[in-house]
């Protein structure tokens, strides 16, 4: 049988970021390539970044002058018209606002977006810029552009800034479209967020064949909030990258416990600290670690303070690769007390290093870590005695760590791969039928 | 008759490294050796030096009527001693002529008295020894860490033997009565209060070079008029500020040294007006009346009470935490432990925690050598936490 041809379109990707969402692409993309003919748009590559029998076409490598796109042909016109541009530096996966992202932009009504210059827009250090909208739909119209001479049977998209691309490519190719979702506005605003992101996303999930959730409980999500035919979803766990592990000694005698990611609402920190200060009142002797930074980590050092546990305690910032490892192999617990989790990569890591996890059930990761301890985000209770439990209990750790090794067998990314080939076959068949 | 009385402090702290967590159990090592070598030898250059030379010149000049105090704190003259043993000498050179009196304070630049009297009696003990091994002079008036002043610490340092203290003079304290006299405490009557008049003193500390103030620039010869029009209706009148603010707060470009050079002359070209020390001072003058500081007052920022140090959670818990450990670590009788945790209790630590904005938290950014208040604190804490490891060790150690 003749290869399926895909056109994939993405946003991040390693090495110019390497944040979840890259490396869930460069982790499906890779596991791919042996099965179908990929090709892949971004927005920015680097040119000495390969993927063997992956054709990666950066736009920043693009003589984008000689395409002759006209961006306001594009359906999409009218953002150009009724939305304004903003001065604030945003996001797409910044802190929870309680405002959201329309909001802010209903605001400051600014200026209305001109059409590009003539020099590349993705030439530029930082693809979150303040002009996030502007950026977007530019790629739609030179992604349009360069597809208009690519032959593909399916179109695979991934997350809501490929989204306005990927519905442009469709309308124009009429070749079926699968929508990935790794994160929602839904999960990074809460659900009172029905920002311009969210009808973009909603859109698009209507738009699309199939609607690839990272999780069941994204899914639920799609399905729930967005309206989403459940008929059309079908969730693929992400996988995990296999890690170098180690054990390193502790320079303490106390046992550590480890939240890391973005110190944002979505994370769920001050429950991390409320949690912590609860186990704290039944086992002093252990150290909390708060790693990452983001919009809450001021007022959550002043409210550690405040509860008076500083020295037990502790904030490191942003940490590199390497020091995210090395405060890997001094971990007891990992707590991940997440609000809303489509997937959340960070505790397979921490399972490779052997390290029992306590996970919110509002996570896509609870599915596949059979063995973690759970419970809902808000339940401090349970949290801090499901720590304390792993922390007299050796025999229990023992055991969530044995199963999670088992778990981690399943969550490769060629598992996932062979899910989304499967899907592939399904719509392309539907296709050739119609 | 009015007396002129011209105090200068004298600081530099220990500043922490940036300690991580990673650092926790490790390093034991809590301070930037050579950040603060660096700065010690900047300000030396650009202000303690220079400053002194001059002062010396200007005492031979006006055959010792030109008079001055200085508070030096310890862990200043224990970075001088180690790093900049000129400096040492130039102050030394100051107090043979008789015309320079050196007060009392905490060893560590410390707020002892809010935590512990015992400490503080150590600290202030500890300096005096100081004082005199280099100055050869005893003192005889007090000045707490950044003017911090209370009737109850105003009897404390009374009974202590000092019979006179500095504090800031403010409004509300004074009920519309004038700054530039000598008063006393509600409490105990035998102690001699000197307030700062903070409006001439920080013409010349904060506004000298401020080129948008209306007095900008500002003379010699205008200043000693303002004093003088002072004469007749003062005792005296205490100018107290930073000795940094010549040539480093002001820069040397601004024409501080100049302003300073000429400023005794001026003042003694007016009649009426002379220079004494604080000694002097309380020798010279009766008091005038009760000044009533039940709560704490300081020279710090706008609302000149403890909030530079105590205002957010992560100052107060720091410390609290810093002197909770004071009976551990007399106990344990570790002379290296015991200076580490006495140098951590320098009040410049908590001041780069705070996190009071506007006009003050410009000030309070000037001086740390911190991002942000919230990274003091985290590198602070985590010293904490190595220190309390460390106890908790040798009282183990101890215990076996």
């Amino acid at each position: 049988m003749k290869k399926l041809k895909i056109l994939m379109i993405g946003w991040e990707f390693p090495p110019i970021i390497n944040g979840g969402l890259g490396v869930a692409c460069l982790g499906i993309s890779r596991a791919l390539s042996s099965m179908v003919d990929l090709s892949m748009i971004l927005p920015k590559t680097d040119l000495n970044f390969t993927l063997k029998n992956v054709n990666i076409i950066g736009l920043n490598n693009v003589d984008l002058a000689s395409l002759n796109t006209q961006i306001n042909d594009n359906p999409y016109q009218n953002f150009s018209t009724s939305i304004h541009q903003s001065d604030i530096p945003l996001s797409p996966y910044p802190s929870a606002s309680p405002q959201g992202i329309g909001n802010i932009l209903e605001q400051k009504k600014l200026k209305t977006i001109s059409p590009p210059s003539s020099t590349n827009p993705f030439q530029v250090d930082d693809l979150y810029g303040d002009d996030i909208l502007l950026r977007i739909q530019q790629f739609a119209a030179y992604t349009a552009e360069v597809a208009a001479s690519m032959k593909f049977d399916i179109i695979h998209c991934h997350d809501w800034m490929t989204f306005p691309a990927a519905m442009l490519v469709q309308e124009q190719s009429k070749k079926p479209l699968v929508v990935h979702i790794h994160s929602l506005e839904y999960d990074r605003s809460g659900p009172d967020s029905k920002s311009w992101v969210f009808e973009i996303e909603k859109e698009a999930m209507s738009k699309a064949n199939i609607v690839v959730p990272v999780s069941n409980y994204t899914g639920s999500i799609a399905r729930e909030y967005y309206e989403i035919d459940s008929s059309k979803i079908f969730p693929v766990h992400n996988g995990a990258d296999v890690v170098e592990v180690y054990k390193e000694r502790k320079e303490f005698p106390e046992k550590l416990i480890l939240f890391l990611g973005r110190v944002t609402g979505q994370k769920g920190p001050q429950y991390f600290l409320d949690i912590a200060s609860k186990v704290l009142q039944h086992a002093p002797n252990v150290r909390f670690v708060m790693a990452g930074t983001g919009d809450q980590l001021r007022e959550l050092i002043e409210n550690g303070a405040y509860k008076n546990i500083g020295t037990k305690f502790h904030f490191t910032g942003f940490l590199t690769k390497e020091k995210v490892h090395k405060l890997l192999s001094m971990t007891d617990v990992y707590c991940m007390p997440s609000v809303s989790e489509p997937f959340g990569l960070s505790a397979l890591e921490a399972a490779q290093f052997g390290i029992p996890c306590v996970i919110s059930k509002q996570s896509g990761v609870s599915e596949v870590l059979f063995g973690a301890l759970k419970a809902d985000f808000w339940d401090i209770d349970k949290m801090a005695s499901h720590i304390i439990t792993l922390l007299q209990n050796n025999s229990l750790k023992d055991a969530i760590v044995k199963d999670a090794f088992n778990d981690l067998k399943n969550c490769t990314w060629e598992k996932a791969a062979e899910k989304i080939m499967n899907l592939y076959k399904k719509i392309d068949l539907q296709y050739h039928k119609n | 008759m009015s007396s002129i009385c011209l105090y200068f402090q004298v600081h530099q702290p220990y500043r922490l490294k940036q300690y991580s967590f990673f650092n926790i159990g490790s390093e034991h090592e809590y301070f930037d050796e050579e950040l603060n070598i660096s700065i010690l030898n900047k300000v030396a250059d650009k202000c303690y030096i220079p400053a002194n030379k001059l002062m010396l010149e200007l005492i031979k000049k006006h055959n010792k009527q030109f008079r001055i105090a200085y508070s030096i704190s310890g862990v200043a003259l224990e970075q001088f001693e180690k790093y900049r043993p000129d400096v040492l000498e130039s102050f030394a050179q100051l107090a043979r002529t008789g015309c320079v009196e050196f007060l009392s304070e905490t060893y560590y630049h410390s707020l002892s008295f809010l935590y512990s009297k015992d400490e503080f009696v150590r600290q202030v003990e500890k300096h005096r020894e100081k004082i005199v091994e280099y100055f050869n002079q005893v003192p005889k008036v007090f000045r707490n860490t950044e003017c911090i002043y209370s009737n109850e610490l105003g009897d404390f340092v009374q009974k202590m033997g000092f019979k006179g203290i500095l504090a800031e003079g403010t409004e509300t304290l004074l009920h519309g009565r004038s700054a530039n006299y000598i008063y006393t405490s509600p409490t105990n009557n035998r102690i001699k209060i000197l307030l700062r008049n903070y409006p001439l003193s920080d013409d010349i500390a904060f506004r000298f070079s401020n080129q948008n103030w209306s007095e900008y620039p500002l003379t010699a010869t205008k200043f000693a008029g303002w004093l003088s029009s002072y004469k007749n209706i003062s005792d005296c009148i205490n100018l107290f500020m930073d000795y940094e603010t010549f040539g480093e707060h002001q820069w040397d470009g601004s024409g501080i040294f100049n302003f300073l050079a000429h400023l005794p002359t001026e003042v003694l070209s007016q009649k009426g007006l002379s220079f004494h020390t604080p000694s002097e001072i309380c020798e010279h003058f009766e008091t005038s009346g009760i000044y009533d500081a039940h709560n704490y007052t300081s020279w710090a920022d706008t609302e000149r009470d403890l909030s530079a140090w105590l205002h957010n959670s992560m100052q107060e818990e720091t410390l609290t935490k810093i002197y909770t450990m004071r009976h551990d670590i007399l106990a344990l009788k570790n002379k290296a432990l015991l200076e580490q945790w006495s140098q951590l209790q320098i009040s410049d630590h908590f001041y780069y925690m705070c996190t009071k904005y506007w006009s003050d938290g410009a000030v309070h950014k000037y001086f740390s050598p911190y991002n942000s208040p919230y990274d003091a604190y985290i590198y602070y804490i985590n010293v904490l936490a190595d220190l309390e490891l460390t106890i908790n060790t040798e009282k183990l150690q101890k215990m076996l």
